[in-house]
């Protein structure tokens, strides 16, 4: 898959591919939505936002609903099945849950022991994976049409019928545990993201870690795992999103006849706890091994449902995409002080988080980091972006939009983005003209906004002077030559 | 650096491996060009490579254009013959600097002007170097192919080499690389590759390390940049939405007149397989897993049997059922993830059981790599593992041909390795014709090492790790804080 990061980063050559960069692509396809049609190219077709005509939905009557966008380029469909639960719906005790569930419901179910799952989709030319966030798990299978109602099969029997075998848990429970090590405990910058989670949120459950604490991880029940299923795992909390080289008449058929007496069950609880407004910056440290500092900073902002949802994510471009922008161009061209920095937003149900990120120099001070960081978005609030560069995040944004929708499995990621998260699958084809709508001052009114002291969280990673258990380690970390 | 992950993923990206950077990365490729079918149930998938026009200029530039309309972009990717085999002993890394350098500033354009012209229309432009090439790709919307053309032509054509670009630039990655140290399942292929291949070319790692790239000079990046940039070098493919002969034409007045490279290509000896064990520990005091590599010469890019070697390969450590990923997370839980590793390029590259596990279990998770190794020798596969391996390979092989850039990849791999469009159009049949457990035997057995002819490299906490370790033979050990090169070939001399 061609790699389409777009954060300001020096790009490590030899730096292996690992899993983050697939599912960085998957998922920042959503957040990264069109800009305007203007002027792109003469050929009429391509440049209209219209919803396309071939898309169809269709609900069950049990509430699953199900949407399927029909492309015949190649032989092979992307199935993505999306639950409404993640972190967010985690409590003390069992944190770490959700993602747990996700990894159990690849073993077993009524008529497929542990394992089975898998040989017989990939016996089948199938494959899957699944992830978890704080507000969604999602299941994704990729195959040859020729295994369309076998998948059918696989996934009604796992939402029907999921069996919890106890052996199997207690393996399980290894896998996610190793997982961790790499995914956080081994991994600087995941740590320190951890500790921004957990000090932004004091009140809502975006202060939990997505893959869970360690004492939870190994301490949920059998009980809590059932009960979770029951309620979560029901199919009027999910969305099935199909596309590739199927017609959405055999896909509603199928569903029905796979899905459809699958029982609907009271729904969730809502999450009621709404985070307080925070009234003063909130600061952290991590002393931890490491070669060099780490610096991230996060400000509450709205949800990706607000009207200034777009102006904000140009924002962010402006920032921190590519070479030419705002904190490239100071904190790594001009004072060369950090290897990369990089953003985020939280695409979520609730109130998230933009949050910016820098690896710093060695011996480079934090500090003065900060205070570059805060000048630039300190000059942003204060004169707001230029024409040029706002025409610049519209551009990228609107080659992304057409990126996203060079794949079946972008497609399908991207309807089910927009219609779990936002709220309607339709807006994926708005985005275009939202995104041409922003004026400049919408993105100055947006910096203005969030980039309040009172409103950030500041974690800092400071590399421990580190004794090495092998003779002569030598060379002290120094300053660059 | 990763912008705030915040998701946990069941498993490791197994399906969609950038085909297209294979003969530019060191080590990665689970299955560079895998796929498959069989038995009657199952069509065998249809791969369409699109109708290219194809030509090469008198001063040996390649094209390869094609036209794909559905949506209003073009991809592009390049090859030029070289990238790290031909950085001179000591100066480790400057073909990776010198690509990265290309968009530091050509013609009239600074670095700054580059990047704004770039990221101003939404297209991006990316330069790097890998083993036996530097690379360029990119991609843009077709009403920008006039701007980035010019781009494209001046960077390779008239790059400027700023110093003041080159001293930033040098530090920038000298401080990547020692933050990447605290990424270990990142570092443990590269450690693999300086301690595997010994003074081979192929063993150095493309970014050289935090000591060799210090000493990289304006002079050295010049000098790289004659040797092995020009006309002669260049592969250039294109896929999107443009008119191929109006396009054909204007990639001929960009690079037509541009001269051959003043070096020939390097003649490289094919490197050797190791016998016996050899074992390097990289001391990481606080890891909290032992990250370990075991492994020795596997085959080329164009070994003829190849197709078969992606389905043992698939079947052994390619796909989440595979038979180390059974082994070491589905059955055991003792990792999140096992896999075989292939680096195959022009001549053999590596073959590598890659996994980790937990401090306390680190021989746990070794031994049963090596059962596993040890069941693939002694029996193969059986049928139905062959059989779903295929079925597999041939139902995931289309994924790879959907975009513009992924389709410009498939080209410009069959340009690099000379192979011809069959490769990918029969791929399916071949795959499907893979039927006899009892032939792939002996191939096993030539292909992966056996457990007696193994060099392993660990990363992890050396007091915990090290009396483990020795129990597999002699160990030498180096730190994570030392300069990659040095360390290990010091380490290397002294067990001598």
């Amino acid at each position: 898959m061609t790699q389409r990061r777009r954060t300001a980063v020096l790009p490590a050559a030899g730096a292996a591919l690992l899993p983050a960069v697939a599912l960085g692509v998957l998922l920042s396809l959503p957040a990264a939505a069109p800009a305007q049609p203007r002027e792109a190219s003469k050929k009429g077709a391509k440049t209209t936002s219209a919803v396309p005509r071939e898309i169809q939905t269709k609900t069950l009557k049990n509430g699953l609903e199900i949407i399927v966008w029909p492309d015949h380029d190649i032989s092979n469909v992307a199935l993505y099945n999306w639950f409404r639960v993640g972190s967010r719906n985690e409590r003390p005790g069992i944190t770490g849950l959700s993602h747990f569930f996700e990894h159990m419901m690849f073993n077993g179910s009524e008529h497929h022991p542990p394992g089975s799952f898998d040989r017989v989709m990939e016996e089948n030319g199938g494959s899957n994976n699944a992830f978890t966030s704080n507000d969604v798990t999602v299941y994704q299978d990729w195959f040859p049409r020729s295994a369309l109602e076998l998948i059918f099969q696989l996934e009604s029997d796992r939402m029907c019928c999921l069996s919890f075998d106890s052996t199997v848990v207690e393996s399980e429970r290894g896998v996610v545990y190793s997982e961790r090590r790499t995914s956080v405990d081994d991994d600087n910058a995941a740590l320190l993201d951890e500790q921004v989670m957990a000090t932004a949120y004091v009140a809502h459950p975006y202060q939990f870690p997505v893959i869970g604490w360690p004492s939870d991880i190994e301490h949920w029940t059998m009980a809590d795992l059932k009960s979770y299923f029951r309620t979560y795992y029901a199919p009027n909390n999910a969305t099935l999103i199909l596309s590739g080289d199927v017609t959405p008449g055999e896909v509603f058929a199928l569903a029905e006849r796979y899905l459809g007496s699958i029982p609907a069950q009271p729904p969730p609880p809502p999450v009621a706890t709404v985070e307080p407004p925070q009234m003063g910056e909130r600061r952290l440290v991590v002393r931890k091994a490491g070669q060099v500092p780490l610096l991230e900073v996060s400000y509450h902002v709205g949800t990706p449902r607000d009207p200034d949802a777009e102006a904000l994510d140009l924002l962010r471009t402006v920032l921190t995409t590519g070479e030419s922008s705002r904190l490239y161009r100071r904190l790594v061209d001009q004072e060369r002080a950090v290897v990369s920095v990089g953003s985020s937003v939280m695409e979520g149900f609730d109130p998230g988080l933009i949050t910016f990120q820098a690896t710093l120099n060695a011996g480079r001070d934090p500090a003065d980091v900060e205070r570059m960081l805060y000048q630039e978005l300190e000059r942003l609030a204060k004169s707001g972006v230029t024409e040029e560069e706002l025409t610049k995040a519209k551009n990228i944004h609107l080659a992304s939009y057409w990126q996203t929708l060079e794949t079946i499995n972008g497609k399908a990621a991207a309807l089910g983005q927009y219609h779990v998260i936002r709220g309607d699958w339709r807006k994926l084809f708005d985005g275009p003209a939202r995104y041409a709508a922003v004026r400049a001052r919408d993105v100055q009114n947006v910096a203005k906004r969030i980039f309040d002291e009172r409103n950030r969280t500041v974690g800092i990673l400071l590399p421990l002077e580190e004794r090495t258990t092998g003779g002569d380690a030598g060379a002290k970390a120094g300053g660059a030559r | 650096m990763k912008a705030a992950l915040r998701v946990c993923q069941r498993a490791a990206a197994l399906l969609l491996v950038a085909a297209a950077t294979a003969a530019v990365s060191a080590a990665t490729a689970t299955t560079s060009i895998a796929a498959a079918q069989t038995s009657a149930a199952v069509a065998l998938p249809k791969v369409a490579l699109p109708v290219t026009r194809e030509v090469t200029l008198p001063n040996g530039t390649r094209l390869i254009l094609a036209e794909k309309h559905d949506v209003p972009l073009i991809s592009f990717q390049g090859y030029l013959r070289g990238g790290s085999v031909t950085d001179p002993p000591g100066k480790e890394g400057v073909a990776s600097l010198t690509a990265e350098m290309l968009r530091k500033g050509a013609g009239r354009r600074s670095a700054r002007e580059i990047a704004a012209a770039t990221d101003g229309v939404g297209a991006s432009l990316v330069t790097g170097a890998g083993t036996e090439a530097s690379f360029i790709s990119g991609d843009f919307m077709a009403r920008d192919t006039a701007l980035m053309l010019d781009l494209l032509r001046s960077i390779l054509r008239e790059p400027a080499f700023p110093d003041s670009e080159l001293v930033k630039l040098r530090q920038q990655t000298i401080e990547a690389l020692r933050a990447q140290k605290d990424d270990p399942l990142s570092m443990l292929s590269q450690y693999a590759a300086v301690f595997f291949y010994e003074d081979h070319p192929y063993g150095r790692p493309v970014s050289g390390d935090e000591e060799t790239v210090g000493r990289l000079t304006r002079a050295d990046v010049l000098a790289a940049y004659r040797a092995n940039y020009g006309g002669d070098r260049l592969i250039l493919s294109m896929v999107g939405d443009f008119d191929a002969r109006s396009m054909e034409a204007k990639l001929k007045s960009a690079f037509g007149e541009w001269s051959r490279a003043a070096s020939p290509l390097p003649s490289l000896p094919p490197p050797i397989r190791r016998a016996g064990r050899r074992i390097l520990l990289v001391d990481k005091p606080d890891a909290t897993q032992t990250y370990f590599w075991l492994g020795n010469l596997g085959v080329a890019q164009t070994d003829p049997d190849r197709v078969p070697i992606d389905v043992v390969n698939t079947a052994f450590g390619g796909r989440f059922t595979s038979m180390l990923n059974t082994a070491l997370r589905i059955q055991s839980g003792l990792s999140y993830s096992a896999r075989s590793r292939m680096s195959r390029l022009t001549l053999p590259g590596t073959v590598a059981i890659v996994s980790y596990s937990k401090l306390e279990s680190t021989q746990k998770a070794i031994d049963l790599a090596l059962v596993t190794l040890g069941t693939l020798h002694a029996s193969g596969l059986d049928e139905q593992t062959l059989r779903s391996a295929t079925r597999y390979i041939a139902g995931q092989y289309p994924i790879g041909f959907e975009t513009g850039g992924q389709l410009a990849g498939q080209l410009l791999q069959l340009a690099f390795y000379g192979l011809p469009r069959t490769e990918v159009t029969e791929y399916p049949a071949r795959i499907a014709n893979v039927r006899s457990p009892r032939e792939l035997l002996p191939l096993i057995q030539r292909v992966y090492p056996s457990e007696k002819d193994l060099t392993i490299v660990v990363i992890g906490n050396a007091k915990t790790v090290r009396p483990v370790l020795q129990r597999y033979g002699t160990v030498v050990e180096t730190s994570i804080q030392e300069p990659l090169l040095s360390a290990v070939r010091r380490v290397r001399s002294a067990a001598r």
